[in-house]
Order: structure tokens, then sequence, then C-alpha cells
């Protein structure tokens, strides 16, 4: 993660409790596989978007769930959280994860898309991880809120790294209420 | 003696949902409109709303290309239609947690958001299931649980287990768990502040889409209607009727009074006008006092 100085970032632009205070490179909109597609041709950015989509996946469920539990330790201020059989199997993903992003190949032109991958993980990891680190019969508002900025962080890398096209989209409508007339 | 005014504003709408997504079993028979509506509800020194519905820069693009879905508008244009904007929200009653209703809470920052807790410990055991369970986590943003955090430190979500009455004076939180989502509610106003009311209203979410869920033609066995669930449920249709029977009671089966808000019908049982940006205003009641916003 790139250092900058953090006087001058949260002097300039950033509160404490904005997520972009935190280290590293910015969530941006990169251009995604559907553009690159033009430039670089439909098979090589096929395969890539291909491969993206189960690591796009795991994130979007890793992010889902920490995000729940955040929301749960904070309401119940319990902490036995790290113990949860959810938390376990959180955990298994985000390793799958870090598996998956380990062999992605990037064309070129795309590797600013794997950054924010591997963006999104790094810091969905950060808020999971932290988990353990939480006590019981404490305060633990000031590691809440860190984790909180941490993972909404997270989710604005994957934001960045979405591509309606390519298959990589939070949200599945096919049973929404919206399902219908689909287009294409 | 009324205490609350109740409006349905449709925020957006998609031309052409096919019916069976509305009526379970309704294969094959067609198209229907399907407005997109959250309801006000303006009273007792509170301005309070059911769902809050989403954000057209997260979803917009994809809806609209993809979907059909028009005429997005923000809350603050169609909240201005009834007199209120967002900042004068200082209550929001979540129904459930899909992405249109729960995906706007960014615009709503003075409100307090009430949601059923089994919404969010279920949605994320089903995120952890593997990708051949998928279909049991549709239609829900991670972003929106993401939001949901921010809410929860700024002590703004507040998650209910089961039924909560006078969560605002006279307005009550019922829970339908199992049936169109793991935590669904509806919300209950007894307008004239009476724990027997004589003046039920009852907001029903995607508990019920339309009218005919409730007065669905029940010529094939043989009885005049019955009630017929929505087409989607990730709990099941049977929690759906047991809802929707619970809700009936509740307004002592004037069917008129459970308010869906995907129901485009609600124009011929109340009064109501179309804004300028081309979408509905229904008035479902209102306080004393106040004077009307679709005359």
């Amino acid at each position: 993660m790139t250092a900058v100085d953090l006087f001058m970032r949260l002097a300039q632009t950033h509160k404490p409790d904005c997520h972009m205070s935190l280290d590293g490179p910015p969530p941006e909109t990169v251009p995604d596989p559907e553009e690159m597609a033009r430039t670089l041709g439909s098979d090589v950015v096929g395969r890539y978007a291909a491969a993206c989509r189960p690591v796009y996946e795991d994130l979007r469920r890793v992010i889902g769930q920490v995000s729940g539990l955040l929301i749960l330790a904070r309401l119940t201020s319990r902490t036995e959280i790290a113990d949860l059989n959810e938390m376990q199997l959180c955990r298994a993903r985000w390793r799958e994860a870090a598996e998956r992003l380990a062999t992605l190949e990037a064309p070129t032109g795309l590797s600013q898309h794997k950054v924010q991958l591997t963006s999104a993980h790094h810091f969905s990891g950060e808020a999971m991880n932290a988990f353990a680190g939480l006590r019981s019969g404490v305060d633990n508002s000031t590691e809440l809120d860190r984790m909180g900025i941490q993972i909404k962080r997270a989710y604005a890398h994957l934001e960045a790294a979405s591509s309606s096209k390519a298959g990589l989209q939070m949200v599945d409508f096919t049973h929404a209420c919206c399902s219908c007339a689909q287009q294409n | 003696m009324a205490d609350y005014s109740i409006w349905v504003c449709e925020y957006s709408y998609v031309a052409k949902y096919h019916k069976s997504g509305v009526l379970y079993g309704a294969h094959n028979q067609g198209y229907v409109k399907l407005p997109y509506c959250y309801v006000v509800i303006k009273g007792r020194d509170h301005v309070a709303m059911v769902d809050v519905g989403y954000n057209d820069k997260a979803y917009g693009k994809v809806l609209g290309d993809r979907f059909g879905v028009e005429n997005w508008r923000d809350p603050k244009v169609v909240l201005a239609e009834v007199g209120v904007a967002p900042d004068d929200v200082d209550t929001c009653f979540i129904s459930h947690a899909h992405f249109d209703h729960f995906g706007n809470v960014e615009d709503f920052p003075k409100a307090k958001f009430y949601i059923q807790e089994r919404e969010i410990s279920k949605w994320v055991w089903a995120m952890s299931l593997p990708d051949r369970m998928r279909w049991m986590m549709v239609a829900v943003d991670p972003g929106d649980i993401v939001r949901g955090v921010g809410l929860a430190a700024e002590k703004r979500l507040v998650t209910v287990n089961g039924a909560m009455e006078d969560v605002l004076p006279g307005i009550d939180l019922h829970a339908a768990p199992d049936s169109h989502t793991w935590g669904s509610m509806w919300v209950t106003v007894r307008n004239d502040g009476q724990k027997q009311s004589q003046d039920t209203w009852v907001l029903a979410g995607d508990l019920v889409y339309q009218f005919s869920n409730i007065s669905n033609s029940g010529a094939v066995v043989d009885v005049d209607t019955m009630y017929t669930p929505v087409g989607l449920a990730v709990g099941s249709q049977t929690n759906l009727i047991l809802a929707t029977e619970e809700m009936m009671s509740q307004v002592g089966y004037e069917a008129r009074r459970v308010i869906p808000i995907h129901e485009e019908g609600l124009r011929d049982a109340f009064p109501s006008r179309i804004t300028k940006d081309g979408l509905r205003v229904t008035e479902i009641c209102l306080a004393d006092g106040e004077k009307s916003m679709v005359a």
C-alpha cells in the first residue's frame, strides 16, 4: 500500500472517519473489462472477466458478511463473533479469494482493475481479522469504528471494479421486483 | 380524529412487469405496471417513512438498461410533492433489505432506521452458503449492509426482534419471518391512537404487492376471492398467506386498509394525482388539520 503523508491527507481532504483516510491506492473507477474489450479484443478480456467473476463473488460475500457481523458486534457488544461458524466460513472464502487473486493475470490495460480487486481483498481482510482483537468487558468502539472504515473502503474498491456486462455486479437482480422485460 | 397523514409516493416504475412475479402461479398471463413507491407518514410531530427506495447513482443504469425501470426521481423531488424534505424525516421503517426498499439511507441523514434483526442475521448466514445456493441472496446489495454499519455506529440503526408496539405513538411494527424475505415486517398505524383502533392502516411492504394478493379470484376452489401470495418468497408462500391473514384481521378485513406499494390500482381506491414528473402521489388519509396534497 502506498504511504501518503497523514497530516496532509487529513488536513486537506478527509476526516479521520472517512474511508479515504486509509493508506493505499484510491478506489476509483477504472476501465472495466467491457470497455477494454474494444481495444484489447474480446477473447483476452473475456478470459480475464471470467477469471474475475469468482474473485468478485467471494469479495462481495466477504464484505456483506463482515458488515453484517459488524452490525451484530456493535449492537450487542458481544465479542464471540470471531468464533461463529459464519466467521469461519467467511475466512475460508477470503483465503479462497487470495488464492484466486494470486493466479489472476490481468492483461495490459486492466492492471488497475486488478488493483481494485486486490485492495478490496486487503481491506476486507483487515476488517475481518480485527474481530479476533475485540475484547469482552471493555469498550471496543474505537476498534469497531476502524473496522467500519475498512469495510467501507473495501466496498468502494469492489464497486470501482464492478461491470454489469462483465458479470461483476453487486446485486443479483434476477428475481428482484424489477426482473422483467430484460433487455439483453 | 386522525393523528397521521399517510401518502404513498411513487419514485420510479417498471412499465411491464411479468404478472407471475406479482401473483403466485399467474404464468403466461402477461404484464402489469409495477410502481416503485415509499410511504410518508406525517403527524404527532414526526415525519416517518416506510422504506427509502434505491439510489439511482448506484443502480440506475443497470436497472434502466437491463430491466426497463423508468423515471427514477430523487427523494427531494418526490417528497416535496407532499410538502416535506428528506431532512425532515426522523424515522424510517425498513420493511425488508431488498435494494429498492433499503438502498438509499444516505438521503435521510437525520432519520433513525428500524429493521428486523432477522433480516440482517439470516442474510449474513445466506451469504455464507455455497454458490449452488446463491438464489437465497437475490436482490440485496452488500453496500446497503455496509451503510448499515455506519448507521449502527451513529446509533441510528435499531434492530427489532418481532413485534414492537408504539415505536411512534400509535405506530406498531409486526414481523413476518421467512416470508418474502427472512425478516420482512409491516407497519400498522392506529390512527385514532386507541389500542382497539377503529381507524387502522397497514403498510404492507412487499408482503402484498397489489390488491390482487388479497382479493384474487377463488373460482378454482369455488369461493369468491382468496389470498394469493406474491411470486417471490425466500421463505414460503404459506408464511405470506399467514401474514396476510394477520394484516387483514388488524383492519377488520377491510381490504382497502392494507396498503400495497407496488399497486397502480391505488388510484381507484384513494384520491391521487400525477406530478409534473409523471409519478403518482396517493393520499391514503389526512391528519386533523392537514391539507390535501392531491386536491
